[in-house]
C-alpha cells in the first residue's frame, strides 16, 4: 500500500511541476484529489479496513493529500508570479497620451451671475419671486408712484404692446405683485428680464435685473446699508466696499444709487471706472409710503427697503467683459470661457 | 439612568399610566429612550411545591420531581443539588419564555420534563446559579412570581443631560415632576435616634486635600447585623439595574439611586489607627479595589486612607481591605463630595466607571452629602439595626452660600413672548426649590438651592419658566412667506446643469423676434404659436414680435458659430416664449430648447468619431425627464413640418405633450443656411415642471441572491416597436424579470426583407430564493410563447 501511495505522489509531482497555467493546476487538482481520483477511491476503501489498520492508513492518506496540496499551491504561486511579471512587461503605457475626457458645456455668464446672486440671498433667508415680462401700466408705473406724465412712460423709453400693456422696464413690478398677494413680513428677490428702448455698446434692449424687497416692522436705512455691504462683499470679495449716493426714484424715499469700489484699481482710478474709483451697480431706497398705501399695507406699522441691480453690469464687471453685445452674440468660444 | 415608576410613587401621588408619565418626563427635558416592564417575564413563572422527588434512574445528578403548581401536578426533571421535597420553588411552565430561551417539553434520558425549576440567575433576580431559587414556605403555590415578589413595575431608560446632576436620583426626578405636574412632593425620612456615645471618641478625620475633597462627612453605627436585604429593597435595586449584595451595601446604593449622592460604608474594625485621612496618593502606591484588581496610583489620585493604607479610591471605588462583610458589626458611613474634574481624571486614567464616579464627575452638591448620610443612617437603623453614635465628622472648608439670581418679567416677554405675572413666576420657580427673596419693579430675586448648580443667570431661570410652561405651548410666529416654489426653482437649475454636464453651452437671446421665421419653419396657420404678441414700437421688423418658439434663435446661433469655424455644437436655451390670449397680458411659458450638430463627443484617439444622431438626442431627453422623475414617456412619430419625417418624435407622458425631438428637415436647415444635419429638442418646460413629482427615493431591499442573466435573439417584423416588445417581456413575469436590455439590432443581408433581428439581455432576480436553471428556462419558454403569439417572432 505504502508503495502505491508513493507512486501516486511521484506521478503527481512530475505532472504538477510541468504545469504552466492556472487552468492546468485546477485540472491536476481534480485528477489527483478529485472525486474520481485514486486518492478518493482509497479514502472510500478506508471504511472497510480492519479497525487496527485504519489509523495508520488514514494518516498516510492524509499526509499524501497534504503533500499534493502543497505542491499544487507552490506551483500555482510560481505560475501567478510568472503571469504577473509578464503583465508588467506588456502593459507599459505611454502615460502622456490624452485621457478620456468628457466635454463640458457652460452656463451663460448672465446665468452664472444670476445664480450666484440668488445663492447669496437664499442663504440670507430671501425667497425668489417671479413675475411676467409683459406687464400693464399699473404694475410698471402707477403702483410704483410714477406719475402719468413721467418721461419714463415715453415710447422712446418703453416698448408697448398696446396703450396699457408694455414690456416691463424694471423688475420692481414684482414688488407690486408680491405686496398685492402677500402680507408682510416680506423678504424676496426677483431676478428677471427687463426691456428698454435703447441699443448700444453699454445698453441692450433686453437686459436682466435683480430686485430685492424687504418689508417688516422696524426695517430701516441701516438694514439697507448692511445688506448692500454684505452682498457686495460676497459677490466681489472682502475688499470691495459699497457706498450710496442720493438719487431719485419715484417709488423710494429716500432714494439712492449704489456704487462699489472699482474691483480693478480699488479706488485709485483706472480705465474700468473711468478714473473715479467707483462703479455704479444699481438703485436703492426705502419704500415710499405712497406705494404701501396704494397696496393696502399700513405704512405707519411697516417700513421696507428695495434695491435693484443690473445683472449684466455685475457680470461684465466680474468677468471683465468689455462690450454688452458679446453677451448676446452667443459665440461658443465666448460661452465656453465660463464653463 | 433607569427610573422606576413604583419608586417615583413614594414621593408623588400621581395617577398617570407609565406611558403617560414617560411623556411628561420627556417634555420635562428627561428624555425617555426606552420603557420596559421588568416583572413582565416573571408573570409567567408560577410558585410550585415539590411534592415528591426521586433520583433519575439513568443519571445520578438529575432528580425527577413531581411539582404542584396549585392547579395540577406535573413532572419536572431538575439538576440542581438543592431541591428537596416540600420546598416552594419557581416553576417555568411549558411555553414560558425567559431571556434567551423558551421552555419546551423535553425528554431527558428517557424521562419527560414538563417545565423547569429556575435559579435566581435564570430569573434575572441575582447572579446566584448555585441551585434553584427556594421560596419561603408560606409562598402560595399557583401565584405568579412577579406578583408574589411585587416585581411589577415600569422602568424608564432616560438620558440625563450633563447640566442636571440633581436628576441623578429618583427623588430629584420626582422634585422636577412635582413642579411640572403641580403635585406636592413627599420628603424621605431623615431622622434617627442617636445614642449618647460620640463619634469623636472612636474616629478622627483629617482632610489633607481640601481643594479636591470639598466635603467629607462620616457617621458611625455600631452593632449592625449584616444580612440579605428585604425583598422590597432588592426589587428596587434590581429595577434600576443594581445587584443586591448585603443590607448595608444595598442601603448605600439605594440612597445613591434615591438622592443621587453616592455613599460608602467602611468596616470600622478594618480602619487602622481609627483615623480617616483624605489625601493624595503616593506615587506607585498600591490599592486593592473591590473589583479584585490592584491599582497603582499616582500623586494626582485622591484616596481615602486610614493611618496605614488607602481604603478607597475617592469617589470611584471602595477597597477590598475595608468593605462590609458578613462579620462586620460596626460601620463608618462616608458621605462626601469631590472635585468633579479630579474624579473624572482618576476614573478615566484607571478605566473604572462606577455609578459613584458617574455622579461625582457631574459636579453634584456638597450639601446633599449630609442629607444622603442622614437618610442612609435612618435606613440602616431600620433594616440592619445597630446604634447611631452622636455627632458626625465633617470637613467642609468652603460651605455653600446660595447665589442670588434676578429675573425680569419684561425679559420673559421679550424672549419667550409670554406675559406672566409675578405670582405665576414665583410659583413656578418655588416649585423647583428656588426661594423668592425680594421683588423690585419688573424684577424678582431668587435664591438658588444647592443642588441646582446649573442656575446661575437670568437666562437659566427663563429656561426653567419655559420648561414648566411647556415648550409647545408657545404660539409660533408665522414668518413663512411661501412665495417661492422651491421644487420648480431647483428643477430648472438641475436641468441646466444636466445639459452642461452633457457638453451643452447655454445661450441667451433677446425675446424679440422676426415673424418671418415662423414661415421659414413652416409652422401652420392654426398653430397656437401663430397667436403673436406684437410690439407697437419695435426696434425694427426683425424685432417686432415676442418669440413664440426658441428654435429660430438657436438656428441663428448655430449659423453664427459654424460661420466662425465651430461645427461641433451643443447649445441650449431656457427661456420664456410668448403668445397672445384673451387675457390682458401675454401667455408666458418656459421652454427648454437645444440643438446639436457635428461630432457627438470630443476626439479620443482610441475611438472612432461619431456624428450626433436621433438616439443621442433621445437619450439626453430621457435623462432630463428621469431627473424630473418622469419615467418612460412615449416617443411617437412627429408630424411637425420642420422635422425630417421618421427621424423625429413627440414626447408624450400621461396624454400630455412634453415636447419633441429629432432631426431638423434638411430643406429647412438650408433655409437657415445650415448645410449639415441638425438635431434638436424642444421641451415644454412649463408642463414638465407641473409634472415633476416631489418624491424622495424610497429604499428597496437589495436582493440577497445574485442576478441571473440570459440572452434571447429573434427575428421580428419592422412594424412591431422595440417598446411594445420590451413591455411584453417585462409583463410576462414581473416578479422575477427585473430588467430587459436591448443589446443588438441587426438588419443585414441574411435577414429576410421587412424583418430585423433583436437581441435582448434579460436580468432575473428574486428577493426570496436562488433561481434554478429549470425555473428560468420555464420563464424563458413562456416569454417566447407570448412573443410568438403577439409578434410572430422567429427564434434565431
Amino acid at each position: 500500500m505504502k508503495e502505491k501511495l508513493e507512486n501516486i505522489f511521484k506521478e503527481a509531482q512530475i505532472a504538477i511541476t510541468q504545469a504552466t497555467t492556472r487552468h492546468d493546476i485546477l485540472q491536476l487538482k481534480s485528477r489527483f484529489l478529485g472525486k474520481k481520483s485514486d486518492f478518493s477511491s482509497m479514502m472510500k476503501q478506508l471504511g472497510s479496513l480492519p479497525a487496527e489498520e485504519k489509523p495508520a492508513f488514514g494518516s498516510d492518506l492524509n499526509i499524501l493529500k497534504t503533500r499534493i496540496s502543497e505542491l499544487l499551491e507552490q506551483q500555482d504561486e510560481i505560475i501567478r508570479e510568472a503571469d504577473y511579471q509578464k503583465a508588467i512587461g506588456r502593459n507599459t503605457l505611454d502615460l502622456t497620451m490624452p485621457g478620456r475626457k468628457r466635454e463640458r458645456g457652460s452656463l451663460h455668464p448672465i446665468t452664472r451671475t444670476w445664480q450666484e446672486i440668488e445663492d447669496i440671498f437664499l442663504a440670507m433667508g430671501f425667497e425668489i419671486a417671479e413675475g411676467p415680462d409683459v406687464e400693464d401700466e399699473f404694475h410698471n408705473f402707477d403702483a410704483l408712484n410714477t406719475p402719468q406724465d413721467h418721461p419714463a412712460r415715453d415710447l422712446s423709453d418703453t416698448f408697448y404692446i398696446n396703450d396699457d400693456v408694455l414690456l416691463r422696464t424694471q423688475t420692481s413690478t414684482v414688488q407690486v405683485r408680491v405686496m398685492q398677494k402677500h402680507k408682510p413680513p416680506i423678504r424676496i428677490i426677483s431676478p428677471g428680464s427687463c426691456y428698454r428702448n435703447e441699443n448700444d455698446a453699454s445698453h441692450s434692449p433686453m437686459f436682466h435685473q435683480v430686485e430685492a424687497l424687504v418689508v417688516d416692522q422696524g426695517v430701516n436705512f441701516a438694514d439697507l446699508r448692511d445688506i448692500l455691504n454684505v452682498f457686495v462683499r460676497k459677490m466681489f470679495g472682502e475688499r470691495i466696499d459699497s457706498r450710496i449716493r442720493p438719487h431719485f426714484f419715484p417709488f423710494t424715499e429716500p432714494s439712492a444709487e449704489i456704487d462699489i469700489l472699482c474691483i480693478k484699481c480699488f479706488g485709485k482710478g483706472c480705465n474700468l471706472c473711468k478714473g473715479n474709483g467707483w462703479l455704479e451697480m444699481g438703485g436703492a431706497g426705502m419704500v415710499d409710503p405712497n406705494v404701501f398705501d396704494l397696496l393696502g399695507i399700513d405704512s405707519e406699522k411697516y417700513t421696507g427697503y428695495a434695491f435693484g441691480l443690473g445683472i449684466e453690469r455685475i457680470a461684465m464687471t466680474k468677468y471683465n467683459i468689455p462690450d454688452m453685445r458679446l453677451l448676446f452674440e452667443n459665440d461658443i468660444r465666448f460661452l465656453k470661457q465660463f464653463s | 439612568m433607569k427610573i422606576s415608576y413604583n419608586w417615583l410613587k413614594d414621593y408623588l401621588d400621581f395617577d398617570l399610566k407609565p406611558a403617560e408619565l414617560g411623556n411628561e418626563l420627556t417634555f420635562a427635558g428627561i428624555e425617555v429612550e426606552g420603557l420596559h416592564y421588568p416583572g413582565k417575564e416573571l408573570e409567567q413563572i408560577k410558585i410550585a411545591e415539590i411534592i415528591s422527588l426521586h433520583k433519575h434512574p439513568q443519571a445520578d445528578n438529575l432528580s425527577i420531581c413531581q411539582v404542584n403548581d396549585g392547579n395540577s401536578t406535573v413532572q419536572v426533571i431538575c439538576g440542581a443539588p438543592n431541591c428537596r421535597t416540600g420546598q416552594k420553588v419557581a416553576l417555568a411552565p411549558i411555553g414560558a419564555s425567559l431571556t434567551g430561551f423558551k421552555i419546551k417539553k423535553v425528554k431527558l434520558r428517557g424521562e419527560e420534563s414538563l417545565g423547569m425549576l429556575c435559579s435566581e440567575k435564570e430569573l434575572g433576580l441575582s447572579g446566584d446559579h448555585e441551585g434553584i431559587m427556594i421560596l419561603p414556605e408560606e409562598a402560595p403555590a399557583g401565584t405568579n412570581l412577579a406578583t408574589y415578589l411585587q416585581l411589577q413595575d415600569a422602568v424608564y431608560d432616560t438620558e440625563i443631560t450633563p447640566n442636571r446632576p440633581d436628576l441623578l436620583g429618583i427623588y430629584g426626578i420626582a422634585r422636577d415632576l412635582s413642579a411640572l405636574l403641580k403635585i406636592p412632593l413627599k420628603q424621605p425620612e431623615l431622622t434617627s435616634e442617636t445614642i449618647p456615645e460620640k463619634i469623636e471618641n472612636h474616629l478622627s478625620l483629617e482632610n489633607q486635600a481640601p481643594d479636591l475633597c470639598t466635603r467629607y462627612t462620616a457617621r458611625m453605627i455600631k452593632g449592625v447585623s449584616i444580612g440579605e436585604s428585604p425583598h422590597w429593597l432588592k426589587n428596587r435595586l434590581l429595577a434600576v439595574g443594581l445587584r443586591p449584595i448585603n443590607n448595608i451595601v444595598d442601603i448605600t446604593n439605594y440612597v445613591m439611586m434615591e438622592l443621587g449622592h453616592p455613599l460608602h460604608a467602611f468596616d470600622y474594625d478594618k480602619l487602622e489607627g481609627k483615623k480617616i485621612i483624605v489625601r493624595k496618593a503616593a506615587e506607585q502606591e498600591k490599592f486593592p479595589a473591590l473589583d479584585e484588581q490592584t491599582y497603582t496610583l499616582s500623586n494626582d489620585d485622591l484616596v481615602i486612607a486610614d493611618e496605614k493604607k488607602p481604603v478607597a479610591l475617592a469617589g470611584v471605588i471602595g477597597g477590598s481591605n475595608s468593605h462590609i462583610t458578613g462579620t462586620t458589626t460596626d460601620i463608618v458611613l462616608e458621605a462626601a463630595n469631590f472635585l468633579y474634574s479630579s474624579i473624572r481624571k482618576t476614573a478615566g486614567k484607571h478605566l473604572i466607571s462606577t455609578d459613584s464616579s458617574y455622579r461625582f464627575e457631574r459636579n453634584i452638591s456638597d450639601e446633599m452629602a449630609e442629607i444622603a448620610s442622614k437618610r442612609a443612617a435612618q435606613l440602616i437603623l431600620k433594616i440592619a439595626g445597630g446604634r447611631l453614635l452622636s455627632g458626625k465628622l465633617d470637613s467642609y472648608p468652603d460651605p455653600f452660600k446660595p447665589p442670588l439670581v434676578k429675573l425680569r418679567l419684561s425679559r420673559i416677554t421679550r424672549l419667550l413672548t409670554l406675559h406672566l405675572d409675578e405670582k405665576t413666576v414665583k410659583n413656578h420657580l418655588e416649585a423647583l426649590g428656588l426661594k423668592w427673596i425680594k421683588s423690585e419693579p419688573d424684577t424678582l430675586w431668587f435664591e438658588i438651592p444647592p443642588y441646582r448648580k446649573d442656575l446661575l443667570r437670568e437666562v437659566d431661570l427663563l429656561e426653567e419658566i419655559i420648561r414648566l410652561h411647556g415648550y409647545n405651548n408657545i404660539a409660533s410666529v408665522d414668518h413663512n412667506q411661501d412665495i417661492m416654489d422651491k421644487n420648480r426653482f431647483y428643477t430648472r437649475r438641475k436641468l441646466k446643469s444636466a445639459l452642461v454636464d452633457h457638453g451643452f453651452s447655454e445661450v441667451i437671446n433677446w425675446s424679440f423676434s422676426d415673424p418671418d421665421y415662423l414661415d421659414k419653419l413652416k409652422i401652420a396657420d392654426g398653430d397656437p404659436r401663430r397667436d403673436l404678441v406684437k410690439l407697437k414700437n419695435p426696434l425694427g421688423k426683425s424685432f417686432s414680435i415676442l418669440r413664440p418658439t426658441l428654435i429660430p434663435d438657436l438656428l441663428k446661433n448655430a449659423l453664427y458659430n459654424i460661420n466662425h469655424g465651430q461645427k461641433d455644437l451643443k447649445i441650449f436655451e431656457q427661456a420664456k416664449v410668448f403668445t397672445r390670449n384673451d387675457q390682458k397680458l401675454a401667455r408666458e411659458k418656459l421652454r427648454l430648447t437645444g440643438i446639436m450638430t457635428g461630432h457627438s463627443k470630443p476626439v479620443f484617439w482610441q475611438d472612432k468619431s461619431v456624428e450626433v444622431d436621433y438616439f443621442l438626442v433621445k437619450g439626453i431627453i430621457e435623462e432630463l425627464l428621469e431627473l424630473c422623475r418622469i419615467d418612460c414617456p412615449d416617443f411617437i412619430p412627429s408630424t411637425q413640418a420642420y422635422y425630417l419625417q421618421g427621424q423625429a418624435a413627440e414626447i408624450i407622458f400621461k396624454d400630455l405633450n412634453l415636447g419633441s425631438c429629432g432631426q431638423l428637415d434638411p430643406k429647412i436647415a438650408t433655409d437657415f443656411d445650415l448645410d449639415l444635419p441638425v438635431f434638436l429638442f424642444d421641451l415644454d418646460l412649463e408642463r414638465i415642471l407641473e409634472q415633476v413629482a416631489v418624491v424622495d427615493p424610497v429604499f428597496r431591499e437589495i436582493p440577497k441572491f445574485p442576478p441571473v442573466l440570459r440572452d434571447i435573439s429573434f427575428l421580428v417584423e419592422h412594424k412591431y416597436s422595440f417598446q411594445a416588445i420590451r413591455n411584453k417581456i417585462l409583463a410576462v413575469n414581473p416578479d422575477y424579470i427585473r430588467k430587459v436590455d436591448l443589446f443588438d439590432e441587426y438588419k443585414g443581408d441574411n435577414i429576410k426583407a421587412g424583418f430585423r433581428s433583436l437581441s435582448f439581455k434579460l436580468v432575473f432576480n428574486s428577493s426570496t430564493k436562488t433561481l434554478t436553471d429549470e425555473f428560468i428556462n420555464d420563464i424563458i419558454q413562456n416569454v417566447i410563447r407570448k412573443l410568438e403569439s403577439e409578434f410572430q417572432i422567429e427564434m434565431r
